[in-house]
């Protein structure tokens, strides 16, 4: 028994270690983008998915997206060796379960294959597994909100084709069941934090086209003023295209802009002081007067007055 | 234009709070990911040249990881040194140990005596003069002093060395006659030591890197490096990349011309530069002091000003902006704006870190896309500040925290802005990771890389794409220790959001090339190897916008020691790809003709039939290794894809081989051809090392770090003395002529009276100690088994036991007697009568139960020797009743040997022999024996051995001394009587051995033959 138990380990410690080389040789070759000489030593490595337990659960996601890297770079690799990986690891654990269905579906996005995507991505949101982590919790409502962008997708195609059929009523009442289903999750996800600009431009102009103005513009006034959330410049910049498009005013306009940008001139006056030391010699130097003078001596006339303002003693 | 901001950026979630997550995420970076998507509509353009368009909108998908950029590979398969070597520390490869300082003390007492002693020693020498011990009393004598001074260069066992006046001394004069103290230079030591290993591991003096490239004109630029043996001679160095033309393909090289030195105090560590309109200004910093230069095409570098910051400073930044302004961070967390000519203005202080206590004071600063808003940062994270106001406003542009996806005990590294690429854009990078930055979205990163390095990337270099054939940005990121370098791709910015192109490339690193180069003798090889293994320093690249496909990228390395590695990628267009190929594989037939063991294609040539030309380049990126390919290409896991499609492909489902060819090609030709290492490449290689070996002979050797180890002589030890030596030589002339005189009478010679040459000791059989203690031991001997076994049948253990069982067998005897017939029964009781013989044999140790009686009394019952018994009185008394069936083992044994070994040993036993008595422990009662052992020695001895019992029996044939050995055949003729042997008196002392170690061994030898003895009594 002794004896067995000393091979046991001899072996275990064998097998970890011919292993660990194997994962170091495929990925030295993966840096140095030796993709080939990668796919062969890859042939062996998952064999470690025999081992323990713990190794197995390490290893999973490690083998899932080695293959998939190499399958980027393999030469005759086909849409059919993806979903195979993919399909085979997505049932090796539940933890990578939607972490995997999500990046398939960017995969056949890619391809242009959206209605299979959306089919891909329904099952993953009826996907129930035990509790949660908080990195799974975003992944479903991830999955969610893209199923909800390849809705709009779809709808934006029926608009594309609603000038041309005659028979406007179905395709309208189609497109509008896709809305509703795209705006049940969009709407969903614009309660979290984030950055959703491209969310974001479909829900609006899904609402637009259907005159919901009041949503939309809550929306897009929560996107932009809402103090959870990182400050991005688009989000203000919706919102003033919005506006511009709605015809607002232009105190509600600069209103949006004020965000953005100061009004330098009034304060002008008081800060030329410190700045002296640099801003002249930012904006007025000997090689711009010479190229001026060059290319365009009617600038130089207008900054020459302007340089004497700014520093009245040179 | 400049500052359009990306239309869309991905959607991803905006976590607030402390890194968490997975502490130890596996090793795969981003690889296999698209991380998340954006969609694209072209309505309007109408040209679906998206990677996947979906329908009727025309919409398509980006990914934020796209899956490949431009493919970049190196021209020789080793970065080539730019500069001859030059003289410079190399420090051992291994980091010192801080516990070492005792060593260094010592050898700073024997290397620097006079500093360390001089003083006191010349107070006191008249009072410790070595003179004669009468008249002074506290002298030391001369004959010791001079014992203690010749062992003073080896490294001696403090305690069987000592001596005794100078450890008198030593307490009583340490703490004065020392001129610098001892714990002192202990403590200053240590630190010293514990600095320099820290420094060995991570040196954060060294962010940014000295190494500098500024384009002058098109072509040519100037190349900023430090040199000297402290990296304290600052150099300006016009250098050229030029297209030269070899072997039919156009190729790129540097060409250098004299440098401008300009040396200064101290090493330097960052070097930054930027060249506003046609002037180039470039500050250098040191330990304390910093300095300007400034130059430009037509003028020579020179120094407008120089300054010392009271604290060290650990980053400097040169204003894109404005001509002569720089910003100087130091370690007390100030940043100074330092105008050249005007003096430095503070701008920022700050005594703690930025977002959480990291405990380090290292503060950098950039400047960012407005003139007066630099970026401070620090270990925690990066602010962007206005200096125009004091106190500065502040906002946050990066900070280690969930919203960068961090993991816990990540640190920022590294803060650089990327003017040449984007205005508001700054590259900030950690261990794990590197980001890119907008200044108008703080907080979220633009992008974020695992760019997969082992050592945190402190050097970095931007090179801007430039339309069209290279529209990618590169990000070379090169690290201090490991001297990694990665190359990173990415786009947009403008008005696409940023999203990286591929996956990083390592690129090559000058540790590795002595592998390729041709096989040095081995201290050539550990100096050279020494020497390539000095962490990096510095970092550029030089991007060379030729016209044409073929786009070629310089990345520079310097290292400490001051040598400068260059390596060439080019980047080529699908025009080249036939061509390119082809010539690597006929270089590689030369290659193999020169080196026909590196090499082993067999296999792969019978998988891959006629596409060998595919098949050689991507197996052979480096030479040494051979490349293995298997024909298992039905692999068992999902793997099996992405091997079989090449073996798959090629064999079964494609038919035409040509076809493969071009597929392949496609797609793998800049990823898969291996560069080889070309001849020119070679004799740089070689140029250089054979300097560096010049330069390492020129050096005078240091002092070994450590003693050698004191070594006492054993020459002679083993030989016979002078006397001996005559007695043998007489001996032999005797018998030489013995041995004439015979062969001249044709008679035998007569060996009666005469010593054999090589005198053979007695063996000791374990037997023959037949008091209670030695058969315990004996029976320990055997095994803790036999050793309980032995207590059991002592104590009486197992009394009932072995009656019961001798019962038993003698009742099944009885039966099969009586179920057997009538004629047998005679035959049959003789038999059952020896079986009990041989069954009481058995059991013969049992006789001794409780009795503690001695085997010593058995044997003299046989009439052996009466001595014996006289050894051992204060043992075991006699005991009269002794159990007569009791045999011996003596007795018993007395079939085992073979008559040849008895006869053999026949001769040896002739009374007149002498023989050395320490090789048999002496049982004799003579009176002239006085050294005959205790039984509580024989105790000590065996106890000694008890241990190690087991493992001593398996080693003992390695144990055996030549003079041991000789014993061997007597050993095996146990049988004979030995006791005229242990009555030989000592008349030679001459055995280099103790007595109870010859006991010992010989006890072992006896144990070690005794499992023959057993089998042998069986068989009976």
């Amino acid at each position: 028994i002794v004896i067995g138990y000393y091979d046991n380990i001899s072996y275990g410690s064998r097998f970890r270690h011919s292993t660990r080389i194997c994962l170091e040789r495929i990925r030295e070759a993966m840096l140095h983008h030796r993709w080939q000489e990668a796919a062969e030593y890859m042939v062996f490595y998952p064999q470690k998915l025999e081992g323990s337990e713990i190794e197995y659960r390490q290893n999973r996601e490690l083998i899932w997206r080695i293959s998939i890297e190499l399958l980027h770079h393999m030469p005759n690799s086909k849409l059919e060796d993806y979903n195979n990986i993919h399909e085979r690891m997505k049932h090796l654990g539940v933890k990578i379960y939607l972490k995997v269905s999500l990046e398939q579906s960017f995969h056949l996005m890619l391809c242009g294959q959206i209605e299979e995507a959306k089919q891909l991505l329904a099952i993953g949101e009826s996907w129930r597994y035990g509790k949660e982590s908080a990195s799974q919790h975003q992944t479903a409502k991830l999955i969610q909100a893209y199923r909800s962008l390849l809705d709009y997708v779809i709808w934006c195609d029926k608009k594309f084709t609603l000038d041309d059929t005659d028979d406007d009523s179905v395709t309208y009442q189609d497109m509008h069941s896709y809305f509703r289903q795209a705006s049940v999750h969009l709407k969903e996800i614009f309660k979290n934090p984030g950055v959703w600009d491209p969310f974001i431009v479909s829900y609006v102009e899904m609402l637009e086209f259907y005159d919901d103005h009041e949503e939309a513009l809550k929306i897009l006034n929560d996107y932009a003023y809402d103090d959870t959330f990182p400050p991005n410049p688009n989000a203000h910049v919706f919102l003033y295209q919005y506006l511009k498009r709605r015809g607002a005013s232009d105190k509600k306009l600069t209103k949006v802009l004020k965000v953005k940008q100061l009004n330098w001139k009034d304060i002008l006056s008081e800060t030329v002081e410190p700045r002296k030391d640099w801003w002249p010699a930012l904006h007025f130097t000997s090689f711009h007067a010479a190229q001026d003078s060059k290319e365009n001596p009617e600038l130089m006339k207008l900054k020459a007055p302007v340089a004497k303002i700014f520093c009245p003693g040179k | 234009m400049d500052y359009l901001f990306p239309l869309q950026l991905f959607p991803s979630f905006y976590n607030c709070g402390p890194p968490g997550g997975q502490k130890h995420p596996p090793c795969v970076g981003a690889w296999g990911c698209y991380e998340q998507v954006r969609p694209q509509f072209q309505v309007d353009s109408g040209s679906g040249s998206g990677s996947g368009s979906g329908s009727g909108s025309g919409c398509s998908f980006t990914p934020r990881r796209q899956v490949s950029g431009e493919a970049w590979h190196q021209k020789e398969p080793l970065p080539l040194p730019l500069l001859p070597p030059k003289p410079a520390f190399v420090l051992p490869l291994k980091p010192p140990d801080p516990m070492d300082f005792t060593k260094h003390m010592q050898n700073f007492y024997q290397d620097h005596y006079q500093d360390e002693f001089g003083v006191m020693g010349g107070l006191l020498g008249d009072s410790f003069y070595p003179q004669d011990a009468s008249t002074q009393a506290s002298s030391i004598p001369r004959w010791q002093l001079d014992k203690f001074l010749d062992l003073l260069p080896y490294q001696t066992c403090s305690r069987t060395y000592r001596t005794v006046p100078v450890d008198l001394l030593s307490p009583l004069l340490s703490d004065s006659l020392h001129s610098v103290p001892m714990d002192l230079l202990g403590s200053l030591l240590y630190d010293e030591l514990s600095e320099q290993r820290d420094r060995r591991l991570f040196f954060d003096g060294a962010t940014g890197g000295a190494l500098d490239y500024v384009p002058v004109t098109e072509e040519s630029g100037c190349l900023v490096y430090p040199g000297g043996p402290g990296l304290d001679r600052l150099n300006f160095q016009q250098v050229e990349m030029q297209p030269i033309r070899e072997g039919g393909g156009a190729s790129e090289s540097i060409t250098t011309r004299k440098p401008i030195s300009f040396q200064l105090q101290g090493p330097v560590r960052q070097i930054s530069s930027s060249s506003i309109l046609d002037q180039i200004c470039v500050v250098v910093r040191s330990q304390y002091l910093c300095g300007v230069w400034r130059f430009s095409q037509w003028e020579e570098p020179r120094l407008l000003q120089a300054v010392s910051c009271g604290q060290e400073a650990t980053g400097v930044s040169v204003s894109p902006h404005v001509l002569g302004e720089v910003l100087v961070a130091t370690e007390s967390g100030s940043v100074d704006l330092w105008t050249v000519g005007r003096g430095m203005q503070k701008v920022r202080a700050d005594d703690a870190n930025l977002y959480f206590n990291a405990k380090s004071p290292w503060r950098w600063c950039e400047f960012s896309a407005h003139p007066r808003v630099m970026v401070y940062a620090d270990r925690t994270g990066a602010e962007l500040s206005d200096i125009r106001v004091q106190p500065t406003s502040c906002h946050t542009l990066f900070r280690i925290s969930k919203a960068s996806k961090c993991r816990s005990g990540e640190r920022l590294v590294l803060s650089r802005y990327l003017r040449d690429v984007h205005p508001f854009h700054h590259l900030v990078t950690t261990q794990h990771s590197a980001y890119i930055m907008d200044e108008r979205f703080p907080c979220v990163p633009m992008l974020k890389w695992d760019h997969m390095m082992q050592s945190p990337p402190i050097f970095c270099h931007i090179l801007p794409g430039s339309a069209p054939s290279a529209p990618h940005t590169k990000v070379l990121l090169g690290s201090q220790s490991s001297q990694e370098v990665t190359l990173l791709q990415y786009s947009g910015g403008r008005s696409e959001a940023c999203s990286s192109s591929g996956p990083p490339l390592v690129l090559l690193r000058p540790t590795d090339s002595l592998q390729q180069l041709p096989v040095q003798i081995p201290h050539r090889r550990d100096s050279a190897s020494r020497r390539l293994a000095t962490p990096a320093a510095g970092l550029t690249g030089i991007q060379r916008k030729g016209g044409g496909a073929q786009q070629h990228l310089c990345v520079l390395q310097l290292t400490e020691a001051g040598d400068i590695f260059y390596q060439i990628l080019q980047n080529d267009a699908p025009s080249h790809v036939d061509e390119t190929p082809r010539r690597t594989a006929e270089e590689e037939a030369e290659l193999l003709a020169s080196e026909p063991l590196a090499w082993d294609t067999v296999s792969d040539e019978d998988v891959i039939g006629p596409t060998q030309v595919f098949g050689f380049v991507p197996e052979t990126p480096e030479r040494r290794r051979p490349s293995r390919t298997t024909t298992d290409s039905e692999g068992s896991g999902p793997e099996g894809r992405g091997r079989g499609t090449k073996v798959q492909v090629v064999v079964n489902e494609n038919p035409d081989p040509g076809h493969v060819t071009s597929a392949q090609a496609d797609k793998g030709a800049g990823l898969a051809s291996a560069a080889t290492l070309s001849d020119g490449a070679l004799l740089v290689w070689r140029r250089w090392l054979q300097k560096l070996f010049l330069l390492d002979h020129k050096k005078k050797k240091p002092r070994p770090q450590n003693l050698p180890h004191f070594t006492v002589c054993f020459n002679g030890i083993l030989q016979l003395s002078v006397k001996q030596m005559e007695e043998r030589a007489e001996q032999v002339q005797s018998l030489r002529q013995r041995l004439k005189a015979a062969m001249s009478e044709r008679s035998m010679l007569d060996s009666a009276p005469q010593e054999a040459p090589v005198p053979l000791p007695d063996g000791v059989s374990g037997e023959l100690w037949e008091d209670q203690l030695s058969r315990r031991l004996t029976a320990a001997w055997e095994g803790p088994e036999a050793w309980r076994s032995w207590w059991e049948e002592s104590l009486g253990l197992n009394r009932e036991e072995k009656v019961a069982a001798l019962k038993r067998k003698r009742r099944r005897e009885k039966e099969a007697r009586r179920a057997s017939g009538r004629r047998l029964q005679l035959s049959g009781s003789f038999t059952s009568s020896i079986s009990y013989q041989s069954e009481l044999s058995d059991f013969s140790d049992s006789a001794h139960w409780g009795s503690g009686r001695s085997q010593g009394v058995e044997t003299d019952v046989e009439g052996a020797d009466p001595d014996t018994e006289g050894a051992d009185p204060d043992t075991e008394g006699a005991e009269p009743d002794s159990i007569p069936w009791a045999k011996s083992p003596s007795g018993i044994r007395a079939d085992a040997p073979t008559p040849s070994t008895r006869g053999a040993a026949k001769g040896h036993m002739t009374p007149s022999r002498p023989r050395p008595p320490s090789l048999t422990p002496s049982l004799s009662n003579t009176p002239t024996n006085q050294k005959r052992p205790r039984p509580d020695d024989y105790l000590r001895s065996l106890t000694g051995e008890q241990e190690l019992s087991t493992q001593v029996d398996s080693l003992f044939p390695e144990v055996l001394t030549p003079p041991l050995a000789s014993l061997t055949p007597p050993m095996v003729s146990l049988s004979q009587p030995v006791r005229p042997t242990l009555r030989a008196g000592p008349s030679q002392d001459s055995a280099p051995w103790s007595q109870p170690q010859t006991h010992s061994a010989l006890r072992r030898l006896a144990l070690a033959i005794q499992p023959k003895k057993k089998k042998a009594r069986m068989g009976f």
